[in-house]
């Protein structure tokens, strides 16, 4: 399955956070935050990636409609990278209705904060608007604690235990356990303001 | 009670920690009291407290109880 075009043509924006299709010119950024040491003992392939292996993936990638990938923009600044695969055999990732989320926020200072979950949101949130989606079904190292907590405050229920654990989420769930954190992620941007409640 | 001393009570009903651990440097993700989803009942808490609503670029960065004194400021809240 193979398309003679780029696949992901979808930019989102929402939650702060702006995401971009992957394109050459973010390899190198890519690149450097995979291979960092605390991202790469988390992924389940937890090898280096060499710069020719960066290159034959973003290739491969690119035309491959299983799977969209995006860097993510806060504050004007790239900080990380999202994507959803599907699950479904012979099925692109816009058809699917199962898929694969992935995330890793390279920039050291907003790792483990309340910014992190704003790509998540602004990537289901399309997905489940714009996409057959129906569940998201995360494959987690048991041993990423935070990822594990991540996945638990978006509602991801936990089915299947080991080594590695299967996490599921529909969009009720997703809805339910997000309304408070898409509430502060999606306030105006009105710094040095007073704003009183009442 | 002066603001101050909300403010400390704050940290200490949110984060479910000792009055003398909510100092200036305590910092947002160096203990396990104070992680994203504590941060989120934090923010809940200090807006209760100080009949404010913080804008999200604070919420987001607010990674101090320092911090968290001087975005108050902003919101008119005396620390005096």
């Amino acid at each position: 399955m193979r398309s003679d075009t780029p696949v992901n043509q979808w930019e989102v924006s929402a939650f702060q956070v702006s995401l971009t299709p992957i394109a050459e010119a973010h390899q190198a950024q890519i690149r450097a935050w995979r291979n960092q040491p605390e991202i790469r003992q988390q992924m389940l392939a937890s090898e280096e990636i060499s710069e020719e292996q960066q290159q034959a993936w973003f290739k491969k990638t690119k035309y491959d409609p299983k799977q969209l990938h995006w860097v993510v923009h806060f504050r004007g600044r790239p900080i990380g990278v999202t994507n959803v695969k599907s699950l479904e055999m012979g099925k692109a990732a816009s058809q699917a209705t199962v898929l694969e989320p992935g995330l890793y926020i390279g920039e050291q200072a907003y790792q483990n904060n309340i910014i992190a979950f704003a790509p998540t949101l602004a990537m289901y949130d399309f997905c489940f608007e714009h996409f057959n989606v129906q569940q998201f079904r995360a494959i987690v190292k048991s041993s990423n604690t935070p990822a594990m907590h991540y996945n638990e405050k978006l509602g991801y229920q936990r089915v299947e235990e080991g080594e590695l654990c299967v996490l599921e989420l529909n969009v009720e769930d997703y809805r339910q356990h997000t309304k408070t954190i898409r509430q502060f992620l999606s306030r105006e941007r009105k710094a040095n303001t007073v704003k009183r409640k009442t | 009670m002066n603001n101050q001393d909300k403010l400390r009570q704050a940290f200490v009903t949110a984060l479910g920690v000792k009055p003398e651990t909510v100092t200036d440097e305590l910092q947002y993700n160096t203990i396990a009291e104070w992680d994203s989803t504590a941060h989120m009942v934090l923010i809940a808490e200090l807006e209760n407290v100080f009949d404010v609503m913080l804008d999200t670029d604070d919420i987001i960065d607010m990674s101090s109880v320092k911090h968290a004194r001087l975005i108050l400021q902003k919101y008119d809240i005396d620390f005096a």
